[in-house]
């Protein structure tokens, strides 16, 4: 791992909460790490694990996914079925052996700016913990 | 097992006028092997058998069968299909209920109560292969088995599957039709093999399975095998997106174990039938019976034992796990 090493992480971001909460950082000009690529969802329970590797399989050296606190789904549940489902992702990806540090999952709702900022620099500062996670790549990719 | 009774229910059975057939086992071509049977006539009862080399779980067979569009005006077969089940075959049946991928009226559970299959390759491995008829029987707490007119008693720990040793449920969980009476239940062994994994460390874990999942050639047997998988569309034949390259490297077998493992946790029911159809011998197993007992401990569900409960993964409830939150 050289020095100059910077993960790249993917981000799944709800569009109600944690998406808003991402722009209110950026509208309220918090610093956070520039090493995650934001993609927008409707719902974190429309994530569905396959983002997660694939993201992975593409070059990501981590993933979140980041969706409204228990209760305040936009569609009353969606992230309910997150939770369990990406629970249980993490799980299984534990005992295969990727590094639980790579993959992340949070609630950020639109008006925790600040917290999305935590929760970034903790996924960052972990994946760069974990290093280039090489051996999973489907091929040599340059972001 | 008394297989008077068996042959004698399974006659009844397909004298029924809703029954289209009956699927069970029968003797196969040459030394230990079993073969599935479609009995459509009291004719063919004859050849059915119950023996602990019937491994197979035949649920399998009750989502293969093709339902092409039928020609305008004609009807479909709605016919009932009966099937034999063990104790774990049981429960597939039970989670296609669940799943709505069969309904309780289409099909007529046979139950056998299994004391514990063999495991074949381990048979072949202590008492050697052979192409003359032989009969392997359950004999008090072991197996019996007759070879050329010669009875070998073989003690029950030798040769037993290793999904038998971890079994929870010899009996079936459902059944209109039960064959002699319930094994009793012993106490499941730990699993080691588990175990001994999860206690590594993640990246001895990666090694691991490196090793394993190179072995793939990706044949698909285990999906093919596999009760539960049965979705018309599955994303591994689906080109647009393709989610999984058919290319067999590291990359993309372990994304395709990682997807099949995920795609059944919470459903898987432990009959072992991918791991026993492996031409590569990856210990698929380990790592199904791994995310049944994540669900089970963290989760407090087991899938296949009530036909009323909500599919695991399309349920929730509000105080599920989530330390694992930031």
């Amino acid at each position: 791992m050289s020095d100059n090493y910077e993960p790249n992480i993917v981000a799944f971001l709800c569009n109600w909460c944690s998406y808003a909460g991402a722009d209110l950082a950026g509208t309220s000009r918090v610093q956070y790490p520039a090493n995650i690529q934001v993609i927008r969802v409707m719902c974190s329970g429309r994530v569905n694990p396959l983002y997660v590797m694939n993201a992975l399989q593409q070059g990501a050296d981590g993933v979140l996914v980041s969706g409204c606190h228990p209760g305040d789904c936009h569609y009353m549940e969606g992230n309910f079925y997150a939770r369990r489902r990406l629970g249980m992702l993490k799980d299984l990806m534990e005992f295969v052996g990727v590094d639980p540090k790579r993959f992340h999952m949070s609630w950020v709702s639109a008006s925790e700016g600040h917290k999305w900022k935590e929760v970034v620099e903790k996924t960052v500062e972990d994946a760069r913990e974990a290093g280039p996670f090489e051996g999973f790549r489907r091929r040599q990719i340059d972001w | 097992m008394d297989l008077e009774q068996l042959r004698k229910t399974a006659a009844e059975v397909v004298a029924r006028d809703d029954v289209k057939y009956l699927i069970g086992w029968k003797k196969g071509s040459y030394g230990y092997r079993v073969a599935p049977v479609f009995v459509e006539d009291a004719a063919g009862v004859a050849e059915l058998i119950f023996s602990p080399l019937c491994t197979a779980n035949l649920t399998t067979y009750l989502t293969l069968v093709e339902k092409t569009p039928l020609p305008r005006g004609q009807e479909a077969d709605k016919r009932k299909v009966a099937l034999m089940v063990k104790g774990c075959d049981s429960r597939a049946v039970v989670q296609l209920l669940v799943e709505k991928g069969i309904h309780r009226e289409e099909v007529i559970v046979i139950g056998c109560p299994c004391p514990g299959v063999v495991d074949q390759s381990l048979l072949v491995e202590k008492y050697g292969d052979t192409e003359e008829p032989v009969e392997v029987k359950w004999n008090g707490d072991g197996f019996m088995l007759v070879r050329g007119g010669e009875e070998i008693k073989i003690p029950r720990d030798e040769v037993l599957a290793e999904k038998c040793r971890l079994c929870r449920y010899p009996n079936p969980v459902i059944s209109d039709h039960l064959i002699g009476a319930e094994v009793e239940k012993w106490s499941p062994a730990e699993d080691s093999g588990v175990s001994e994994l999860d206690a590594k460390d993640v990246d001895g874990r990666w090694e691991y399975w490196e090793e394993q999942f190179n072995k793939c050639i990706r044949c698909y047997s285990c999906r093919n095998v596999c009760p539960l998988c049965y979705c018309q569309d599955c994303i591994l034949d689906r080109l647009n997106p393709t989610w999984i390259n058919r290319a067999v490297n590291f990359s993309e077998n372990t994304a395709f174990n990682i997807s099949r493992a995920f795609h059944l946790a919470g459903r898987c029911i432990e009959c072992g039938e991918c791991e026993r159809v492996c031409p590569a011998n990856i210990p698929l197993g380990k790592i199904n019976r791994k995310m049944a007992r994540e669900v089970r401990e963290k989760y407090g569900f087991e899938p296949g034992l009530d036909p009323e409960a909500e599919p695991f993964q399309a349920s929730f409830k509000p105080d599920d796990p989530e330390d694992f939150i930031l």
